[in-house]
């Protein structure tokens, strides 16, 4: 059953972001690929994320459902104007691509190429609502399509450091949701009590919400961020487990299990970032049990 | 005001290094106020040249004047008695002056002293930050009196993105994320509802992406 009809029937979903590769060794990718097929219900394919630059999101995608995984790619108006980015969106329909998620993109400075000039032609809002138009068969400067795509659109809900700034972002989702998007991408959640305080304000959006579980891989990446990103709620019973244990990959692959174990209830599916690590997914949504 | 900044020594050494007179031109409005190019920093850039070639034995002779505003002809023309026997002009004005004078004098060289920032405001004594980026088309009516286009650094219209952490962008924890502040000011004034509002896609046509601009005002033109 695709992603969409999923969605549509209020089944728990799976997805895993997977990055492409920088460069045209794509082995490792491939490789990843065939080990979650059958374990996720698509792939999410990031659009150079962190701006470094790499194969995109699209070339990506095309490589996963050349693989039969069925692809989510992100299209991001970081680097692109609205020519390049409607261009892309009819290519990603030609080429299968049923899915697409909006997002911001992090800042030019995070990424390789540092000198480049960031575009932002549009916003979150401008980019949802031209997608809307061109499955309408008009583009944004009016014109008529020959043909019309047509994807099932979701956007992203940034992290939130506090109620208000929780509130703040619910505000904005309902004007992406207005904008055209159908499905939520929530951050990474480490804390289940203080997303279901989000689920709980998000109730009267009524459209699916799927957060990021992401895996810790380390005892210092766990650290890191209960550190530097207070959004995130690591509490710090999670550092101490990790570093106490005697496998602490394995106690990183038990936390995303049991992290989306209590999602279950609350979300209507997880995207698992593993960083690099997908051969991983499998025993994580065994933990799940998913 | 427009901000600017010296340029590093090396580099307006390197465009006067074949000169041996120069007309070193302040301007009396934005770059004195920004503490760049007013009449103080033509005495110090002026001293700080001759000094530095007398280093290596040349004489730089420098003949020091500040305009009121450099981009304006009307001022720009008192510089007819002065231009005569240098070799170059320096100037110390924003990118506008320094054009204005290139405009007037087309047998004279011109360099900049400066490099031309941003349009902004003085946060504290010595501080300025951007407030405008001259986009053409003011926002600053749906946003609570802070410009998302000059001040977020994605320029988003409709609300933060993921990077904002506790008030602040991720380009860096000192520099504000332009829409808490907005969030923050909307709540002030009771206007959250404001917040709801979208904004759709800019038409960047009255931005630099439109190409030069250029304000005709058919009233005023003789």
């Amino acid at each position: 059953m695709s992603f969409r009809k999923r969605l549509l029937a209020g089944e728990f979903v799976v997805l895993a972001e997977m990055d492409t590769p920088k460069g045209v060794d794509i082995s490792d990718l491939i490789n990843n690929a065939r080990r979650i097929k059958g374990s996720v219900d698509a792939v999410v394919v990031p659009d150079m994320d962190k701006d470094v630059m790499r194969i995109s999101a699209l070339g990506g995608g095309v490589l996963m459902q050349q693989q039969g995984l069925e692809a989510i790619i992100r299209v991001c108006f970081r680097d692109r104007n609205r020519v390049a980015l409607q261009g892309e969106i009819l290519s990603a329909h030609v080429l299968g691509i049923q899915n697409l998620i909006v997002v911001p993109g992090e800042d030019v400075s995070f990424g390789d190429h540092i000198e480049t000039k960031a575009v932002n032609d549009l916003d979150e809002i401008g980019l949802l609502k031209a997608i809307q138009s061109l499955e309408d068969g008009i583009d944004m400067a009016g014109f008529e399509l020959k043909g019309a795509p047509s994807f099932t659109v979701g956007c992203t809900v940034a992290p939130y450091t506090d109620e208000e700034e929780m509130k703040r972002e619910i505000a904005f989702a309902e004007k992406k949701i207005a904008a055209g998007a159908e499905f939520l991408i929530a951050p990474p959640v480490y804390d289940v009590a203080w997303f279901a305080k989000f689920v709980e304000g998000a109730r009267t959006l009524g459209v699916p919400i799927i957060p990021t579980v992401f895996l810790l891989k380390s005892v210092g990446i766990a650290r890191y961020i209960s550190i530097n990103e207070p959004s995130a709620h690591l509490p710090e019973d999670l550092v101490t487990r990790i570093r106490k244990s005697s496998d602490r990959t394995g106690e990183c692959v038990k936390i995303a299990g049991e992290t989306i174990r209590s999602l279950k209830g609350l979300s209507q599916g997880v995207q698992i970032d593993a960083l690099g690590w997908e051969h991983l997914i499998p025993a994580i949504l065994e933990q799940a049990e998913v | 005001m427009i901000t600017a900044e010296r340029k590093p020594m090396e580099e307006i050494m390197g465009y006067v290094e074949p000169c041996q007179r120069i007309l070193l031109v302040g301007c009396n409005e934005c770059v004195t106020v920004c503490a760049a190019g007013g009449r103080k920093e033509v005495g110090l850039l002026s001293s700080a040249l001759q000094m530095a070639f007398m280093k290596s034995g040349k004489v730089l002779q420098v003949k020091e004047l500040t305009l009121e505003r450099q981009c304006d002809p009307e001022y720009v023309e008192e510089l007819v008695r002065e231009i005569d026997g240098v070799d170059a002009v320096l100037s110390m004005a924003c990118g506008c002056g320094v054009q204005e004078i290139a405009r007037r004098f087309r047998d004279k060289p011109v360099f900049p002293a400066v490099n031309t920032s941003f349009m902004g405001a003085s946060e504290r004594q010595g501080v300025w930050a951007e407030r405008c980026q001259g986009c053409g088309n003011c926002v600053l009516g749906l946003t609570g009196g802070i410009c998302p286009i000059a001040r977020c650094s994605k320029r988003l219209l409709n609300g933060p993105c993921g990077g904002s952490t506790g008030g602040k962008c991720e380009i860096s924890p000192d520099v504000d994320c332009a829409w808490h502040l907005i969030w923050e000011r909307m709540k002030a004034l009771g206007m959250e509802k404001s917040y709801e509002q979208v904004m759709p896609a800019r038409d960047w046509r009255t931005s630099r992406d439109g190409g030069p601009r250029k304000i005709v005002r058919e009233d005023l033109a003789l």
